[in-house]
């Protein structure tokens, strides 16, 4: 008889918070851009939920020591990466085996980390949280860990009507948080959309990025979202067998996702190890690739860029840099 | 704002009320015994497989889904989100209610043990689906549709563990598996028998005692483990 009333009551707070409005967000799909993959239907975006994730991002809490948050490998600055370290760090200081990926339009994202391992935006935060040279902590450890903090039982009550914390509300809020993190504010876009000009040079890189790059970084994304053996040695230290470690499939050997290029000057080192400190570095990759086997139909013809080409696409690379998003307030470090 | 409350409030009481009534007029359970042969099954007690492996379990936990009842008149019920953690440790979960009026003899029970491909596809989910059940892979997304861990002296390995973590949704190493009981025409709760001890002894632990990955291994361990399900035979 008494839980009878406990249940009451409890359906009785619930609906007294869910008198209570949440604001919402609407996506803003940049024009020309193509339809976003993420279906919105099932975790609708409210400002609430966005400050919530936003909040979740930075805070070191999602780890078993409360020393790491998202923010420690994903800095805004950068690009949402962690600049500097060719294979990021997580707790106690260990060392991963890959270089932390940038975060961008990951609306329009499909598959997740290096070898496409995770198939939703939503389970992707799962994959750090439990990883043991990452945050080495369990989505279950974390909940617990919220559900004694004032502030969280404030915020998820906030963006969902009640106190209640559970794994999913806490995926589908970081997610909120990451589907917002839209860079298409670049000189790049600006010149598409007739609002600013290349310089000459750009120009030109331009021209050489449509002729040697764009078939795996396609416009507007910056990338295929496919998985590519691009031809760099393996690191015998690593050993790392790409994508093939998730399909088994030996045609997916050494194949690791093609990234975005957006925001590129910022995002170094670059390649799923981090090998290259400079995009110069990058480039005479692709220039030397004629003894490489196993390379696909793209780049069986190394890109034979000259000195002044090679400055050149650097220069239109640049063009990616979107400050408008790498400086956004509402993606920095939340301050109450 | 006070009096929009007050309806409410009187709106779930008389809700709360029909549904609870409803719930002990209607409903019929699945009853789940987890044995090891004729023994109920014990977590860290000692049992002895056909193969002559000591052994002795410490998890076992499976989702159960998809529950679909077809009546002798032909007629079918399926569950709608019938998704169900079953774990050794919440006796709970060892009974399904299904809530549908059943004065008709059931004539076949189908099941699914794991979650299907489209499910596992679907992001962020709640209750027994919720990541924190322990029950999803971090490193490449997919449910573990089953865990079964434990020791056993013919396992060389660290503390002589055993550990069985099965799953996958992509084919060709698509763990889900169905399992269809006909409980000759009972109209009362199904008890289903789960004898762990069938799997055993279709297992060398010496051999295989360790699969944390989908794969071939792991199809196989699926293919023996719909052999577990019995109706209870009294």
């Amino acid at each position: 008889m008494k839980s009878k009333y406990i249940v009451l009551f409890g359906i009785l707070v619930s609906l007294a918070f869910a008198i209570k409005e949440t604001n919402p967000i609407y996506f803003k799909r940049p024009k020309s851009w193509p339809k976003p993959h993420y279906d919105f239907s099932k975790n609708p975006l409210t400002e609430e939920g966005f400050q919530l994730g936003r909040n979740l991002f930075y805070d070191p809490i999602l780890s078993r020591d409360n020393t790491i948050s998202c923010a420690s490998c994903h800095l805004q600055a950068t690009g949402f990466t962690h600049v500097d370290h060719s294979l990021s760090h997580g707790i106690d200081g260990k060392i991963g085996t890959r270089n932390s990926m940038a975060l961008m339009n990951l609306a329009w994202s499909k598959s997740f980390m290096w070898d496409g391992g995770i198939n939703h935006l939503e389970v992707q935060p799962l994959n750090p949280i439990t990883n043991p040279v990452e945050m080495d902590e369990t989505l279950e450890h974390v909940v617990k860990k919220l559900q004694k903090s004032d502030k969280y039982q404030r915020l998820f009550e906030n963006a969902y009507g009640d106190s209640k914390i559970t794994g999913q509300r806490i995926l589908k809020a970081l997610t909120q948080f990451e589907l917002l993190l839209i860079s298409s504010n670049s000189k790049y876009d600006k010149v598409i959309r007739k609002e600013a000009i290349f310089t000459d040079q750009e120009q030109k890189g331009y021209h050489l990025f449509k002729t040697n790059c764009v078939s795996c970084h396609n416009e507007p994304l910056f990338t295929s979202e496919k998985f590519e053996n691009n031809g760099l040695a393996t690191d015998t230290t690593i050993n790392d067998l790409g994508r093939m470690k998730i399909t088994d499939k030996k045609e997916d050997y050494l194949r690791f996702k093609v990234p975005t290029l957006r925001n590129i000057q910022f995002t170094f080192p670059y390649m799923h190890d981090g090998r290259f400190k400079t995009l110069t570095e990058v480039i005479k990759h692709y220039n030397s690739t004629e003894n490489v086997r196993n390379l696909p139909k793209e780049l069986a013809k190394p890109m034979n860029l000259s000195d002044n080409d090679r400055v050149d696409l650097v220069a239109f690379l640049k063009t990616l840099t979107d400050n408008e998003f790498l400086f956004d307030k509402r993606f920095s470090f939340p301050k109450e | 704002m006070i009096k929009k409350i007050s309806i409410c409030f009187i709106f779930s009481i008389l809700f709360f009320q029909v549904t609870v009534a409803q719930k002990e007029k209607d409903s019929l359970i699945i009853d789940l015994h987890l044995k090891f042969g004729k023994q109920d099954l014990k977590l860290d007690e000692k049992y002895v497989s056909e193969r002559k492996d000591t052994l002795q379990i410490e998890v076992f936990k499976f989702y159960l889904s998809n529950i679909s009842i077809q009546y002798v008149d032909k007629s079918i019920y399926n569950q709608r989100d019938s998704y169900h953690l079953i774990d050794i440790e919440n006796q709970n979960s060892l009974q399904i209610p299904i809530n549908k009026m059943n004065k008709r003899a059931i004539e076949k029970i189908s099941f699914t043990i794991g979650i299907d491909s489209l499910t596992s596809v679907s992001g962020a989910l709640q209750g027994d689906l919720d990541p924190t059940k322990g029950m999803y892979w971090a490193w490449q997304s997919g449910y573990i549709n089953m865990k079964i861990e434990g020791k056993s002296s013919s396992c060389n390995t660290r503390e002589n563990e055993f550990q069985f973590h099965i799953g996958g949704y992509l084919k060709p190493h698509y763990s889900m598996r169905t399992v269809i009981l006909e409980p000759r025409a009972i109209t009362s709760n199904i008890a289903i028998d789960v004898d762990i001890a069938t799997l055993f002894s279709e297992l060398a632990l010496s051999k295989t005692n360790s699969i944390m990955i989908p794969g071939k291994q792991a199809m196989e361990i699926a293919d023996f483990s719909v052999k577990m399900f019995q109706i209870e035979s009294k």
